[in-house]
């Protein structure tokens, strides 16, 4: 027995040089393997890259929105939208690093909206600029195919509301309440002007009116000015910017109270 | 014969031996070479957030329409990770530079440069739209 035993080892002394070479390659392997697993979990986590490039993209027809309503409501053309949405699909046609990347849209149309643009500067104290498309993105890759339909909405809009008193002189102070939303959210005007009507003309309120706004820097102003005129109402007439240069009005008639 | 070849026959097994060890070295290695350039991925993603962060107020157009290539610079600077390279390239619609200024945070020591090709349109009345060459890398 103990010969066979001496035998055995002789002859397989190199196979089991071999058996344990393999066995440590395989702890090697298996180690760097599940080390290699556990980081690629975290990085697939990290990096959603065509989720990225989506948003991105998104970014920028919402910057083209905001640029189009800026230039309606500022006196521009309502084609402005389908023309600046056509010059960024063009562009983002000529992109080379991305894949080709394919911009579809259509400007909405209802009752508020012509092709994509609402302008609404009644009297009746509330004042819209607002565009909304609906646009479906293709970006067609080397391994990935993504597509993507979203609608944006851009709108300014503002809401006022006031009465006045009459003063011992007969001047009569305007009390108004002044609230601007940028897509429903409270929002900060860029600049305001205020007019009031005297027979039959816009006269521009300055200091000599003793103006005075109080801003609460939460999309709400209070704002008090003194006119002499002879009717017993007081056409009112806000015009803003927003900090995205939108401008929007509003006409309401103030009323003693 | 037999007893000749032994010690011929010993040298192959042990060179057997740590042909295996070494070739699970190298599909090791090749893991890690798979995983940079998973990291390589993660830093293009971060120069995009990065444009699109600076993007979502509108102050990267407005940059680039004022011609303010140093507030730009700095703005990068900020929202970038502490030890990112960057070099930024503005062109119009036709491809033209736009930026007469170098954009960047100095020269790239790193092998390895990624690359982040952005379309930035601007809020302002008149549109403009911008591509943007963006080069990204980690500082050595």
């Amino acid at each position: 027995m103990k010969k066979f035993w001496r035998k055995f080892k002789a002859n397989s002394s190199g196979q089991l040089l071999i058996v344990a070479a393999l066995a440590i390659a395989i702890l090697i392997s298996s180690t760097t393997f599940y080390v290699y697993e556990l980081s690629k979990k975290t990085n697939s986590a990290d990096a959603p890259s065509i989720s990225d490039l989506v948003l991105a993209l998104k970014q920028s027809t919402i910057n083209a929105m905001i640029s189009s309503i800026a230039n309606v409501s500022n006196g521009g053309g309502k084609t402005m939208l389908t023309t600046n949405l056509n010059g960024l699909s063009q562009v983002l046609r000529s992109l080379y690093n991305i894949g080709i990347c394919h911009l579809a849209f259509t400007p909405l149309n209802d009752s508020n909206y012509d092709s994509g643009v609402w302008l609404s500067w009644n009297t009746s104290g509330m004042g819209v600029s607002s565009v909304h498309a609906n646009f479906t993105l293709n970006v067609y890759g080397v391994t990935t195919k993504v597509s993507a339909s979203y609608a944006i909405n851009v709108t300014t809009a503002i809401a006022i509301n006031g009465s006045y008193t009459t003063l011992e002189g007969g001047e009569k102070l305007v009390n108004l309440t002044f609230n601007m939303y940028n897509e429903g959210e409270p929002a900060l005007a860029k600049n305001m002007t205020l007019l009031y009507e005297n027979l039959g003309n816009w006269t521009l309120v300055d200091a000599s009116n003793n103006l005075c706004i109080v801003d609460y820097g939460n999309g709400t102003c209070l704002i008090s000015f003194e006119v002499n005129i002879p009717s017993d109402f007081v056409q009112v007439s806000v015009h803003v910017h927003d900090l995205r240069d939108i401008f929007v009005q509003a006409n309401t008639t103030c009323y003693e109270t | 014969m037999k007893s000749k070849n032994k010690g011929q026959i010993r040298i192959i097994e042990a060179f057997l031996a740590v042909l295996i060890i070494f070739s699970s070295f190298a599909i090791s290695a090749n893991l890690t070479v798979t995983q940079k350039a998973t990291r390589h991925d993660d830093l293009a993603s971060v120069g995009l957030q990065a444009l699109v962060k600076l993007d979502s107020d509108g102050s990267l157009g407005k940059y680039v329409d004022d011609g303010n290539w140093t507030a730009l610079r700095d703005a990068l600077n900020i929202v970038l990770p502490a030890g990112v390279s960057f070099n930024l390239t503005v062109y119009d619609d036709q491809m033209h530079q736009v930026n007469t200024a170098a954009v960047s945070n100095g020269g790239f020591s790193s092998q390895q440069i990624v690359f982040v090709e952005y379309v930035c349109a601007s809020r302002g009345l008149v549109f403009r739209c911008y591509i943007m060459h963006l080069y990204l890398a980690v500082a050595a």
